[in-house]
C-alpha cells in the first residue's frame, strides 16, 4: 500500500459548500488539512438554483459569516441581484438573498482556496481506516491511503447517486459527474445506518429561445444588503429575473403523463421534500391552483443558460419540453439540459453527537446532504460546525455547541440529531422558537463572543464588529435614558397619525409604537467616527431600533429560556438504562435508546415523546434509588 | 415495591376496601387469605376467609385480584372488601406489611397509574376531582375527563390554533406572493372562535367548582326579616334560634344543603342595622364580610337597595302577613313554606348558567389557570391582528397559548405546524 503526500490531521471529503467551510475554517485554525474532491474543477459548484440566502437561509449565511465562514463573502462578490425578502413583514423574518453568478462563485471559491494555501487533492475516497472505533485514515480508489486523525464527510448527493429523467436512469452524483461508491457500504459495515433521499432540479433553457416581453421583470433592492460582514461598499449588478405563469394546458400535459415521472409515480424509492415540490406534485396535489409561477433566472451574468425556478421535474424530457411550450413566452423554448431527480444515500443524523461527530466512530464528522439536509446554506452551516469541532477534537479543546436561542445553526443541528427525518431537511423560520431573537441583523451580536473564543475571525473584522455592537448598545441606552419634549416630536407624530405626547417622554417608549422610526425622533443619536461607513451607520440605527421595538417580546422569551435551562443542564448519564424503567411507553423507550439524548432538554424535543414519559424520566433521574 | 392502604375513609362503616398494589400483590395477600384461590395465572373475584398468623379467621371478605397492566395502577392489584371495622382494617394492613408491603403515601396508587402510563396528567387530576367532589354532577365531570373528554376538547381548540399558526407561518416562511387573500379575515374568525370556546371552558370551570366544592349562599337582610326562619326551612331543621326579638342571630350559622344535586353551604347572618351593642356590631361586620365572599346573596325584605344582578336574589318574606313594598324576584313565606320551591329554582338558576353546556369540565385549578393564560394570549394575538401588527408577533402569542394548552394534555411540536403547512399549501422554493 503506497502512501501519498504527508500525514494530515484532517481529511475533508467533498468540495461543496459544506466541504469548503469545513476545510477552510480548520485550516485557518492551524489544523493540517486536505480537501479531497473527485474533480478539482467542480469545487465550489452550486448544483441547483443560482441564489444564496433567502427566507431563514439569509440568517444562516450571516451566522456562518460571523463564525469565520466564507459563503456570504463569495456570494457578495458574485451577486447579480440583491434583495431582502419578507420586507413587508416583521424585522425578524427579513432575509437577504443574492442571485449569484454561478460560474463566478465557483471561480472565486477555487482562487480563494489556492490563495489560502489549502491543500486540495483530486481523488476518490472509497473507505475509511477505522481501528478501535476511531478513524485513522482514508483509502482512495487507487489503493493509496491518507493518514489522519479526523475525517469530515461532505459527500452531497454523490453517494450511490442515481439520476432519473422519466424512465431513464443514470448513475451520477450530479448531471454529467461521476457518482461515489464504496463509502456507504464501508460505513454500513461499521454499523452506521443509511437511507435514501431524493431531490430534484428544473431544466436549464436557452435565453435566446424565450420571448422575454411576455414575462414580468423583477429587480433587486435600491439599497442592497450584503451577506458578509467583511464586504465593504457593496454595489452589485442588478440583473433582472422574469416571472412567467403555467396555465391549464401546461397542467393537462403533465397530468396526462404523470406515470412517466420518477418523482411522482413512486418509482423512485427514496423520499423527496414536501417543500419545493416537483411541478408534477404541484399540479396533482394542488389542482385547485389554475396557475403556478415560474421564475426565469440567469445562471451567470447575461448567461445563455437560464434556470426555470418552480419547474423541478423528472418527467420524460419530451414531456417537460411540451408542457413548458404551453407557457406564454416559452412557445419556442429550447433545452440546454432537462430537469431531473436525483436519489442518493444519506446517514441518519441521529447517529451524530451535537458536535456532528459520529457516536460510533470517534474522529468521524459528517456535514451537509449526507446528513439528510437540503440547501447550500444548510450545508455550509454544518460545514463550519464540523470544521470547528473537528479542529477542537484534534486540538483537544472543548467543542462548540450552539443553542437553539443562539442561532439557526443551533436549531439545525439540534433538530438533525433529535428528529430522524424522512425527507430532506430545510430550514424554516418557524422551526426556531426564538425566531424574534435570531435576526439577520444581529448575527454578529449573537455569535461574536463565540467567534473570539474559538479565534474564528481576523483582527480587522473582529474590531469592526465589536465597534458596531458597542455603538448599537450605546444608541439603545441613549434612547432608553433620554426624554424627548412634546414640541420636538408632536408635529411628526401628528403626521404619522400617532397620538401626541403631553409631557417629556422616554424616546424608547415612542419608538416602541409600530409606526415610529429613529429618524422620526429628529435627533442625532450616534456620534459618527470617521472609520464608520454610512452603511454601517444605517445598520447600527436599524438594529438599535429593532432591539427597542422587540424588547417586550424578547424579555419574555429570555424568561422562557431561563426556565427551560434546568432541563438543558440536566444530564442523562451515557449508560442510563431505559429498560429498567418499566413505566415508559414502548415508543418513547425505543426512541430514547436509539437517540440517546444527552440532556433532559434534548429528550423533550424528540418527536413523539409524551410529556408523561418526560415526567417519568425526571422521577427516575431525581430518585436514582428507584432503579433497582 | 408493593404498597398497601385502606382506600375508604377512616372510621366505622359497612364495608371498607384495602388495596394492595405491586408485583408481589397476590403473593402478599396469600399471607392472610385462607387457601388463597388466586395466583398470577388466575386472577378474579371470590369470597374469602381472612386469617391471622395463627390461622385464626377474623373476617370474611370479597377479594378481587387484577393482573398488570390491566389494573388501575397498571401493576398487579388486589382489593379486599372487608367489614368496616377499624380493627379488621388495621389487622389486614399489619399482615400485609408483615408480608413485605409498605404503607402507601397519599395519592400513590394514582401516581403509579400515571407513571405506568395508565392515565395522563389531566386524567390523574380527574381522579382527584372524583374523589373530592361533593356532588353527582362533579363526579360525572370527573368521570368524563377520565375518559379523555377534556383532552379531546382542548385538542380541538389546539388544532384550530395550530391551523391559524400554520397559515401565518406559510405567509412568513414561504410565500412572497399574495396567495392567501383572506388570511387576516380568516385568522380573525378562528381566533375569535377560540376566545369564545376558551371563555366557556373557564366559565364551566367556575360552575363545576360549585358542583365540587359547593357554592356559598348567604341570607342577608334587616333584623327580623325572617332570615333564620328561612334558614331553618331550607336546612329542614330547627338549627337557628328564632324569636321575635330583633338581633337574635349574632354569629354566622352555616349548614350544608343540596338543591338539585348542587351542594350549597347556606349561611344565616345577623340582621344588618346600626347598633351600639358591641356584640351585635361584630355580628353585623361578619354579615357584611360574608356578603362580600358569597357566591350568592339572598336579600330579604329590602326593596330600597339596588344590587348587581349576578350575585343577589331579591326576596320578599312574610307574604302571609304583609304585601311587598317594591319590586322583588321572589315572594315567599318562610313561615308557611309558600313559594319555597320557586325560591330554590331561582337559587339554582342564579348559580348555574344554563346556557353553558355541561359536556366537559376543567377539574383542577391548575387546568383553569392554564386555560385562562391561553385565553389571555389568544386575546392578545387577536388585538395585535386587529391593530395590524406584524404577523410573527401574533404567532408568538398564539404559540404561547398553545404551550399553555399543551400543559393540560399532550405536546404540540413544530412539526405539527409544518405538517399542517405542507398538507394545505403548495410550498414552492
Amino acid at each position: 500500500m503506497k502512501h501519498i503526500k504527508n500525514k494530515y490531521d484532517l481529511v475533508v471529503v467533498g468540495g461543496g459548500h459544506a466541504g469548503i467551510e469545513a476545510s477552510l475554517i480548520a485550516h485557518k485554525r492551524g489544523i493540517k488539512t486536505i480537501l479531497v474532491s473527485m474533480d478539482k474543477n467542480s469545487v465550489g459548484r452550486t448544483s441547483c438554483n443560482p441564489a444564496v440566502g433567502g427566507l431563514a437561509k439569509g440568517q444562516m449565511v450571516k451566522e456562518v459569516d460571523v463564525l469565520g465562514g466564507i459563503m456570504g463573502f463569495f456570494a457578495d462578490l458574485s451577486t447579480l441581484q440583491s434583495k431582502t425578502l419578507n420586507k413587508s413583514k416583521g424585522r425578524s423574518v427579513w432575509s437577504p438573498r443574492s442571485q449569484i453568478d454561478k460560474n463566478l462563485y465557483e471561480k472565486i471559491a477555487q482562487e480563494y482556496i489556492k490563495e489560502k494555501n489549502l491543500d486540495v487533492f483530486e481523488g476518490e475516497v472509497v473507505s475509511l481506516d477505522v481501528k478501535n472505533n476511531s478513524v485513522s485514515g482514508v483509502f482512495l480508489k487507487d489503493g493509496s491511503k491518507i493518514v489522519c486523525s479526523s475525517v469530515i464527510l461532505t459527500c452531497g448527493t454523490f453517494l450511490n447517486g442515481l439520476i432519473h429523467i422519466g424512465s431513464k436512469q443514470i448513475n451520477a452524483g450530479r448531471y454529467g459527474e461521476k457518482r461515489a461508491e464504496g463509502i456507504t457500504e464501508n460505513l454500513n459495515s461499521l454499523g452506521l445506518k443509511s437511507g435514501r433521499l431524493k431531490t430534484g432540479t428544473p431544466p436549464r433553457i436557452k435565453r435566446s429561445s424565450v420571448d422575454w416581453k411576455m414575462g414580468d421583470a423583477g429587480f433587486g433592492d435600491k439599497i442592497p444588503s450584503p451577506l458578509s460582514y467583511r464586504t465593504e461598499n457593496f454595489k452589485p449588478k442588478d440583473e433582472p429575473c422574469f416571472s412567467f405563469r403555467t396555465n391549464e394546458n401546461t397542467h393537462d400535459i403533465i397530468m396526462n403523463n404523470l406515470s412517466s415521472s420518477a418523482m411522482y409515480s413512486g418509482k423512485n424509492m427514496a423520499t423527496g421534500p414536501r417543500y419545493c415540490p416537483s411541478i408534477e406534485d404541484k399540479v396533482y396535489k394542488f389542482n385547485q391552483n389554475p396557475s403556478h409561477v415560474l421564475q426565469l433566472e440567469p445562471e451567470w451574468s447575461k448567461s445563455e443558460q437560464i434556470y426555470v425556478n418552480g419547474f423541478s421535474t423528472s418527467l420524460e424530457e419530451k414531456i417537460q419540453l411540451n408542457s413548458l411550450k404551453t407557457v406564454k413566452g416559452l412557445e419556442n423554448v429550447e433545452f440546454i439540459r432537462p430537469g431531473y431527480a436525483i436519489e442518493y444515500d444519506f446517514f441518519y443524523p441521529s447517529q451524530l453527537k451535537n458536535t456532528l461527530e459520529s457516536k460510533a466512530v470517534s474522529g468521524l464528522f459528517m456535514a451537509g446532504q449526507i446528513n439528510g439536509t437540503s440547501g447550500y446554506e444548510e450545508a455550509s452551516s454544518q460545514g463550519i460546525m464540523a470544521g470547528i469541532n473537528a479542529s477542537c477534537f484534534i486540538l483537544k479543546e472543548d467543542p462548540l455547541v450552539l443553542k437553539r436561542n443562539d442561532a439557526y445553526i443551533g436549531v439545525l443541528v439540534d433538530d438533525l440529531i433529535l428528529k430522524d427525518t424522512n425527507e430532506p431537511y430545510r430550514m424554516f423560520t418557524s422551526r426556531a422558537e426564538y425566531r424574534l431573537q435570531l435576526r439577520s441583523s444581529n448575527a454578529d451580536q449573537r455569535l461574536l463572543e463565540i467567534s473570539k473564543k474559538y479565534k474564528l475571525l481576523n483582527e480587522k473584522t473582529l474590531d469592526k464588529l465589536s465597534e458596531k455592537i458597542e455603538k448599537t448598545l450605546d444608541v439603545v441606552n441613549y434612547l432608553n435614558e433620554n426624554n424627548i419634549n412634546p414640541e420636538a416630536i408632536n408635529k411628526r407624530l401628528n403626521k404619522l397619525k400617532e397620538k401626541e405626547i403631553g409631557e417629556p417622554t422616554r424616546m424608547a417608549n415612542i419608538l416602541k409604537r409600530p409606526g415610529v422610526l429613529i429618524a422620526d425622533l429628529g435627533v442625532e443619536v450616534l456620534e459618527l467616527k470617521n472609520n464608520l461607513s454610512k452603511h454601517m451607520k444605517n445598520e447600527i440605527l436599524f438594529e438599535a431600533e429593532t432591539i427597542i421595538k422587540y424588547s417586550g417580546y424578547i424579555n419574555r422569551q429570555k424568561e422562557e429560556i431561563d426556565k427551560i435551562k434546568i432541563y438543558e443542564n440536566m444530564i442523562i448519564p451515557d449508560n442510563f438504562d431505559y429498560n429498567k424503567i418499566k413505566s415508559l411507553s414502548n415508543e418513547s423507550r425505543e426512541k430514547f435508546i436509539n437517540i440517546k439524548p444527552q440532556t433532559v432538554g434534548q429528550a423533550q424535543r424528540i418527536n413523539g415523546i409524551r410529556p408523561s414519559d418526560i415526567s417519568i424520566l425526571l422521577v427516575y433521574l431525581k430518585r436514582p434509588f428507584h432503579v433497582k | 415495591m408493593t404498597i398497601v392502604a385502606c382506600s375508604t375513609p377512616p372510621g366505622t362503616s359497612g364495608i371498607a376496601v384495602v388495596r394492595i398494589s405491586g408485583k408481589d400483590a397476590i403473593k402478599n395477600v396469600s399471607n392472610f387469605i385462607k387457601d388463597c384461590p388466586f395466583n398470577e395465572k388466575s386472577p378474579g373475584s371470590k369470597i374469602c376467609l381472612l386469617v391471622d398468623k395463627d390461622g385464626l379467621i377474623f373476617d370474611e371478605a370479597v377479594v378481587t385480584s387484577y393482573l398488570g397492566p390491566n389494573s388501575y395502577t397498571g401493576e398487579n392489584l388486589v382489593e379486599v372488601s372487608c367489614h368496616g371495622n377499624p380493627n379488621i382494617i388495621s389487622k389486614i394492613i399489619d399482615l400485609s406489611v408483615g408480608g413485605g408491603a409498605s404503607l402507601a403515601e397519599p395519592g400513590e396508587f394514582t401516581k403509579r397509574a400515571f407513571l405506568n402510563g395508565r392515565l395522563d396528567l389531566s386524567e390523574a387530576e380527574s381522579v382527584s376531582a372524583i374523589i373530592h367532589s361533593k356532588s353527582i354532577a362533579g363526579v360525572k365531570a370527573g368521570v368524563k375527563n377520565l375518559k379523555g373528554g377534556l383532552s379531546k376538547k382542548i385538542g380541538l381548540i389546539k388544532s384550530d390554533l395550530v391551523s391559524v399558526v400554520a397559515n401565518l407561518e406559510f405567509n412568513l416562511d414561504i410565500s412572497e406572493e399574495d396567495l392567501q387573500p383572506n388570511l387576516i379575515k380568516n385568522s380573525k374568525g378562528a381566533l375569535s372562535k377560540s376566545v369564545e370556546t376558551l371563555k366557556s371552558c373557564v366559565d364551566a370551570f367556575n360552575e363545576t367548582r360549585m358542583f365540587q366544592l359547593g357554592a356559598s349562599v348567604v341570607i342577608l337582610g334587616p333584623p327580623n326579616a325572617g332570615k333564620s326562619t328561612l334558614f331553618n326551612l331550607l336546612v329542614n331543621k330547627n338549627q337557628s334560634i328564632v324569636t321575635e326579638i330583633e338581633g337574635t342571630t349574632r354569629d354566622v350559622v352555616e349548614k350544608n344543603i343540596n338543591i338539585d344535586g348542587l351542594p350549597i353551604l347556606l349561611k344565616d347572618t345577623a340582621g344588618i342595622r346600626e347598633s351600639n351593642n358591641r356584640v351585635e356590631k361584630i355580628g353585623v361586620e361578619r354579615s357584611l364580610a360574608e356578603e362580600k365572599n358569597a357566591d350568592l346573596v339572598i336579600y330579604l325584605n329590602n326593596a330600597g337597595r339596588s344590587f348587581s344582578k349576578d350575585k343577589y336574589i331579591h326576596v320578599f318574606n312574610k307574604s302571609d302577613i304583609n304585601t311587598p313594598d317594591g319590586d322583588y324576584d321572589v315572594i315567599i313565606s318562610a313561615k308557611t313554606g309558600d313559594n319555597i320551591q320557586k325560591l330554590k329554582e331561582t337559587i339554582y338558576k342564579a348559580l348555574i348558567n344554563e346556557d353553558i353546556e355541561h359536556d366537559t369540565f376543567l377539574t383542577s385549578k391548575r387546568q383553569c389557570i392554564a386555560v385562562e393564560s391561553a385565553l389571555k394570549h389568544v386575546k392578545d394575538a387577536l388585538s395585535l391582528l386587529l391593530g395590524g401588527d406584524s404577523l410573527e408577533l401574533i404567532v408568538e402569542d398564539i404559540n404561547r397559548s398553545i404551550d399553555f394548552l399543551d400543559s393540560i394534555t399532550s405536546k404540540t411540536t413544530k412539526d405539527d405546524v409544518l405538517d399542517e403547512v405542507f398538507s394545505s399549501f403548495c410550498v414552492g422554493k
